[in-house]
């Protein structure tokens, strides 16, 4: 291959690039979100500089991806920061758990999004809607939330503006003698939202101590309540939002 | 988190690094190693300039038990791996990898490059036969077989030994947030602090399913030279840059 054919390459490897170019277009991804309330000195801990806290209130993710464009049909399951980046609202991707080498790869090399191996699945059994989280073996996390308790309500903003909000990841990317190459925080704004549904209730959710997916070291103290919401949009290239390394 | 604290972690998440600094310390490494021959036009157009493919048409199909590897833990790898030639220089350059543990593939893909995906190899004896398979997304792609330990190798454990201090390269690409290449270039490296504990040579047989995200069969199977069988204790420590497309 010419050096010309390998700088327009997407990814590695050469002869299978594990994710093509993008943006990637998302349909009918399903999410429920859990929202509680954890100790402010954790939050303090998990916030890189210069992000700042602006509540006690977290959030656990499950979503259910079954059609991404050039990644495929999987699951994730991701723990979110409210914070502020110079006074505008954002949220911190934490942690996040997919099972899905293209989405994984991208997005830790494209993004900086934070994603390990994780099993995670988000299912409806009989009344309830039941996200399960494992990793490497373990149970990790479970949420439930009621069906579609208020199916009649009209107004969805809640949801928009939560879908709307600037997404923070912080990326790193060692170079080859392991100094970092890349450390930057970035920002990711989805593009072309569309809500099909999206319902609010009563959740409940666990969290068990594991030193590899330590979802737990944010404590649930309270939950505030979940969330369920159906959407088609697309993922966008992102931007430098802070460089540690300029 | 402090500007400090992040500058000094190895990896994402912040929360929970996937893997720690490096070097890297492997105990009971088992290799298979099937050699065979395959379509020079095709192996040139899976090699990247400036290296050179072997004159040959060699290729060399690998699975690695990996039972024990600092930060990484227990896991198995298999993957198409070219000789080549760097400036006349003989490098190995390893085009296709896959295995079943997250810290060795973002490790590997964000360090030094290597192009690995998430799939299931397996490397067992099964009755008289060294067996290896490779599954990727449900489907079987690559079946190898080796009769057991028939013959030790020629020259033994040192010879094995120094046959793995060669240097071996790969195709580091990172994109930047824009999808504009960041970060492209071969990166070379060499294992250290190698002992083998043996080393054996058999006849082999090789079968690539054809599949489009795990393409091994991309390099079709002429003839079968054969297979290799060895076990050892080795490090991988960081690289260095051999040739940067972005300069």
């Amino acid at each position: 291959m010419n050096k010309e054919d390998v700088i327009g390459l997407s990814s590695m490897p050469l002869q299978s690039p594990t994710y093509p170019r993008g943006p990637y277009k998302f349909f009918n991804r399903q999410y429920m979100v859990i929202s509680y309330k954890t100790d402010p000195a954790a939050i303090r801990e998990h916030l890189p500089e210069p992000l700042e806290p602006v509540s006690d209130v977290v959030a656990v993710q499950w979503l259910d991806l079954p059609d991404g464009q050039g990644f495929g049909a999987y699951s994730a399951a991701a723990q979110i920061i409210p914070c502020t980046y110079k006074g505008e609202a954002c949220n911190f991707v934490s942690q996040m758990y997919v099972d899905n080498s293209p989405p994984l790869a991208g997005g830790r090399e494209i993004w900086g999004y934070p994603m390990k191996y994780g099993k995670a699945v988000l299912e409806v059994h009989g009344d309830t809607l039941t996200g399960n989280l494992h990793y490497a073996g373990q149970r990790i996390a479970t949420g439930t939330m009621v069906y579609k308790h208020d199916a009649f309500r009209g107004d969805l903003s809640a949801e928009r503006d939560m879908l709307a909000r600037t997404q923070v990841t912080l990326k790193l990317i060692p170079d080859i003698d392991g100094k970092p190459a890349i450390a930057q925080l970035v920002a990711i704004n989805f593009e072309d939202v569309v809500v099909k549904g999206a319902w609010a209730g009563a959740a409940r959710l666990e969290l068990l101590p594991s030193v590899n997916c330590p979802l737990f070291d944010l404590p649930v103290k309270h939950v505030v309540g979940g969330m369920q919401i159906i959407t088609d949009m697309t993922l966008p290239y992102g931007r430098v939002l802070h460089d540690y390394l300029a | 988190m402090k500007v400090e604290q992040i500058l000094q972690l190895p990896s994402m998440p912040a929360a929970s690094p996937s893997y720690p600094m490096g070097p890297y310390r492997f105990v009971n490494r088992e290799y298979m190693i099937i050699t065979y021959e395959t379509d020079k036009d095709l192996l040139r157009q899976a090699v990247p300039e400036p290296l050179e493919p072997n004159p040959d048409g060699l290729v060399l199909y690998e699975w690695i038990r990996m039972p024990d590897s600092s930060g990484f833990g227990d896991y198995t790898e298999s993957g198409v791996v070219i000789p080549c030639l760097y400036k006349g220089e003989p490098i190995n350059f390893t085009a296709q990898m896959y295995l079943d543990d997250e810290p060795p593939i973002s490790a590997g893909r964000e360090i030094w490059g290597f192009p690995k995906k998430y799939a299931l190899p397996k490397l067992e004896v099964c009755s008289d036969t060294l067996t290896g398979t490779l599954h990727y997304a449900g489907q079987l792609v690559a079946m190898g077989t080796m009769a057991f330990k028939h013959q030790e190798s020629p020259g033994g454990v040192e010879a094995a030994a120094k046959g793995m201090t060669k240097t071996q390269c790969n195709l580091k690409i990172i994109p930047d947030v824009d999808g504009s290449p960041k970060i492209c270039q071969l990166v070379a490296y060499n294992l250290i602090d190698i002992t083998i504990k043996g080393s054996w040579l058999s006849p082999a047989r090789l079968h690539l399913i054809p599949h489009v995200n795990a393409p091994a069969a991309d390099l079709p199977i002429k003839r079968i030279v054969g297979g290799k069988h060895f076990i050892g204790d080795l490090t991988l420590p960081h690289g260095r840059v051999l040739f940067d497309y972005l300069k």
